[in-house]
């Protein structure tokens, strides 16, 4: 178009082509998982309407596909997404070949060998039990490797490039490649047990703070920045005009890499911040909150004056949807921070909602133009059909709006019953069950949204594979440029070429200050296992216990489940006495969960016999009529797995479990006794004597454990 | 209870310079881009998506 790079060079004339074989591959497996991303999500789905979904099976039921579907839907699909649109862009706008051809493909090959080893771990519960951190340590050091793999390809054509001004969507790139490296190493650090077993370095609150900056960062690193990245590069090229504001892209980079960081931790900090400093965090947090929209602006207004087009342009069609979810997650995401609403949203189908309406809205729809987009360009050719591609984006319109409002309508239900308490300051529904019977249909609503957008998909699919098909790749086009020497500098003044070398100095400085704030930022949260007062009644797990909490974590109860009464009336009348801090110092890693698709279970411990449990794990309906809580059947069938307690009681000592060398050695044995007892008070009811080494007689003695130490203390406040 | 922990953290200081930090280099940064020299350099890049490369014949 404009003033070409190429005028009045005197560097060498130098001729490249690009990889798109890679682009290629990475398209193909962004399709696939795709599809099995979401075919997963409406498994589950279904298997929350009716738990009959779950056939028994232990490697089907929720607990242990929901860690499937998150990871498949994060990192399969739109990471696999991401590097296809990364590997375009970035070739082209910096007019270089990708680095090294080799190291791209060990990024494919290795990235899709990770999703395969997570699809088959997870389902056989070998999990970390941290949410979007679930795979065990062998595999979370296979991800660091290939992350840097990618980022060496990535910065190495940086280093090769022939433009010598940085696009602003390699920006973005570049927060994404710095960002999620920190975050999972940071968050990834445990200490193997064994081979597929490993416990969080964290416990209790840290840990909890760890996992939260965690994954507050990284739906903002890995489904926002790079995914900005892509839409500042491939709304301008679909819509064939610049975007509309330049710098308004600079500012929204800069104000969302601030605002991510600030907004995680900033929140709780403000209680030990003078009131000045409170002020000024809150200006500058809402202040911020402007420019994520300011973003959004700025994509829709590059498609000002092609709106014509947008209705008939099914890429701009896509995008500029896109674009409208993300403003409106981004206006909800806040909302949702603001302490009264969040009390509400809280552990509610809400947040599913939220999340989906990213996801799906924002994240589902752009990759979809980006797809059509490269399939045209790499296969040369037009779309296969357009009907198919219009009745597409319509499915997923109204399977998205089925989604997203039956859970804001089931959640906000559900935690109203919750909180109603009469005038006698009774619990309106004291049964947990009822709220849950109430808002059964809402999960019905959801799962036929979610299969819309799964139909969507599947259309995609089809019309993307006939496109290829009717398509050519053609042989490898050569192109000419200069590389880049002081002639790439304007030539008028040498006031221009300081100016010019400073957005990349700057961009560098900024990016360490950054890191600064955040490093500081961080250091409450590292260092609050020293400050967070001991209670004494709080005694380390037995050693059976250990191994139930471990089940525990294995059938994923923790993503129906919370272990955590928050101060509030309402909860202390359902559940008991408020948790405190103190409580966790000892789970590695927390159980806390994030969502009460069930009762919390913080003070569960206790408040039923061992019987109950029994029948409740074979059949909840058994006791709970209309429970939707899967079967676990399987547990009076497995054995418990004694061989590894001994090395468990000693990892969990060298972090800082206070086992002595005498529990520690006698660890089996005391297991046993225990598993003993909890089977002949069972025996009484009838259950036969061979439950002694089974798998729930464990899992028993950590239910009877939770929240007993601390919540049997007489009342002190 | 992130909250009830955390205000056992007895360092404003901390938190304090961090937030300083932020909001210097984020004013720095207001300040750079809208200097209005600096227009010639926004408005040659937002035309570099649209420059695939010249084909070599
Ligand atoms: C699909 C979501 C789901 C999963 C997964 C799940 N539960 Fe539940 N759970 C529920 C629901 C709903 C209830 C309330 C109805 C009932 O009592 O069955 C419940 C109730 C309970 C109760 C009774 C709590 C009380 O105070 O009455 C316990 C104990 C329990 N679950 C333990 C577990 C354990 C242990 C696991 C993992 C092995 C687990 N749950 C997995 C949904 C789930």
């Amino acid at each position: 178009m404009s003033s070409s790079s190429n005028v009045n060079r005197t560097g060498l004339l130098e001729t490249y082509s690009y990889d798109d074989q890679i682009v290629r591959m990475f398209v193909f497996a962004t399709i696939i998982w795709g599809a099995v991303a979401m075919l997963l999500g409406i498994t589950i789905a279904f298997q929350l309407a009716t738990w009959k979904m779950n056939f028994g099976l232990q490697w089907m039921t929720f607990g242990r596909l929901r860690p499937l579907h998150t990871n498949a839907a994060i990192f399969a699909f739109c990471g696999n997404a991401m590097f296809a649109g990364i590997y375009y862009s970035h070739q082209r706008l910096l007019k270089a070949r990708l680095f090294n051809d080799a190291l791209s493909r060990i990024h494919f090959w290795g990235w899709q060998a990770i999703i395969v080893a997570a699809a088959i771990t997870l389902p056989l519960g070998l999990t970390r039990g941290k949410e979007y951190a679930e795979l065990e340590w062998p595999i979370t050091i296979a991800i660091a490797v290939v992350w840097v793999v990618f980022a060496v390809n990535f910065f190495g054509t940086l280093v090769r490039r022939r433009e010598r001004h940085i696009y602003v969507a390699i920006w973005f790139y570049i927060a994404t490649i710095v960002t999620v490296a920190v975050l999972h190493i940071v968050n990834g650090l445990s200490l193997p047990v064994t081979w597929t077993k490993s416990y969080s370095v964290y416990s209790g609150v840290q840990d909890a703070l760890v996992q939260w900056w965690y994954g507050h960062n990284a739906v903002a690193f890995f489904l926002t920045t790079p995914f900005l990245g892509l839409m500042y590069y491939f709304v301008p090229k679909a819509a064939n005009r610049p975007v509309y504001s330049y710098r308004l892209s600079i500012i929204h980079f800069w104000s969302l890499v601030f605002i991510y960081i600030w907004a995680g931790p900033h929140h709780l900090l403000y209680t030990t911040l003078p009131e000045w400093a409170q002020t000024l965090g809150m200006v500058f947090s809402i202040a911020l909150w402007a420019p994520s929209w300011g973003g959004m602006i700025n994509g829709l207004m590059t498609l000002r004056g092609v709106w014509d087009k947008v209705r008939t342009d099914i890429i701009l069609k896509f995008m500029a949807l896109s674009l409208t979810f993300y403003g409106m997650s981004t206006f909800e995401g806040p909302l949702l921070s603001i302490k009264s609403v969040n009390a509400i949203g809280h552990f509610t189908d809400w947040i599913p909602g939220h999340v989906h309406a990213g996801t799906i809205g924002w994240n589902y729809l752009l990759i979809a133009g980006i797809l059509y987009f490269l399939v045209t360009k790499l296969w040369k050719t037009e779309i296969y059909s357009k009907t198919i591609a219009n009745i597409q984006f319509w499915m997923a319109t109204i399977g998205l709006s089925l989604y997203y409002v039956s859970m804001v309508v089931a959640g906000i239900t559900q935690s109203l019953m919750w909180r109603a308490i009469d005038a006698n300051g009774k619990l309106v529904y004291p049964n947990f069950i009822e709220t849950v019977v109430k808002i059964v249909p809402m999960y019905w609503v959801r799962a036929f949204g979610g299969t819309f957008v799964f139909v969507s998909f599947l259309l995609m699919g089809y019309n993307l594979y006939k496109t290829m098909q009717q398509g050519s790749v053609g042989i490898e086009e050569v192109y000419e440029a200069y590389a880049l020497d002081d002639s790439s500098v304007e030539k008028n003044a040498t006031q221009h070429r300081k100016l010019e070398g400073l957005p990349l100095v700057f961009g560098v400085l900024s990016l360490i200050a950054i890191l600064v704030g955040s490093a500081i930022e961080i250091v409450p949260t590292m260092l609050s296992n020293h400050y967070i007062s001991k209670i004494d009644a709080v005694k380390p797990y037995s050693p059976l216990e250990l191994i139930g909490r471990d089940i525990y974590i294995r059938e994923g109860c923790y993503l129906c489940h919370s272990q955590q009464v928050r101060p509030m009336v309402h909860e202390v009348l359902r559940y008991g006495k408020q948790s405190e801090a103190g409580e966790f110092i000892y789970d590695h890693p927390f159980q806390w969960g994030s969502k009460r698709t069930g009762p919390d279970l913080a003070r569960v411990g206790g408040k039923y016999p061992n019987m109950w449990h029994y029948r409740h794990m074979l059949n909840p309906r058994d006791v709970t009529p209309q429970s939707i809580m899967p079967i676990y059947k399987w547990l009076v069938e497995q054995k418990i797995d004694y061989a590894t307690l001994t090395r468990k009681l000693q990892v969990m000592k060298q972090l800082g479990v206070p086992y002595s060398d005498a529990q520690i050695n006698n660890g089996v044995m005391s297991a046993q006794t225990q598993a003993r007892t909890i089977t002949e008070d069972l025996m009484k009811s009838g259950v036969p004597a061979e439950v002694e080494d089974k798998e729930l007689v464990a899992l028993i003695s950590y239910l009877q454990r939770i929240g007993v130490d601390y919540g049997s203390l007489p009342k002190s406040n | 209870m992130y909250k009830e922990a955390l205000e056992q953290f007895n360092k404003p200081w901390l938190p304090l310079t961090a937030l300083f930090i932020f909001v210097l280099v984020f004013l720095l940064y207001l300040y750079w881009t809208f200097k209005k020299e600096n227009k010639h350099i926004y408005d040659y890049s937002s035309q570099i998506p649209f420059e695939d490369g010249v084909k070599h014949e």
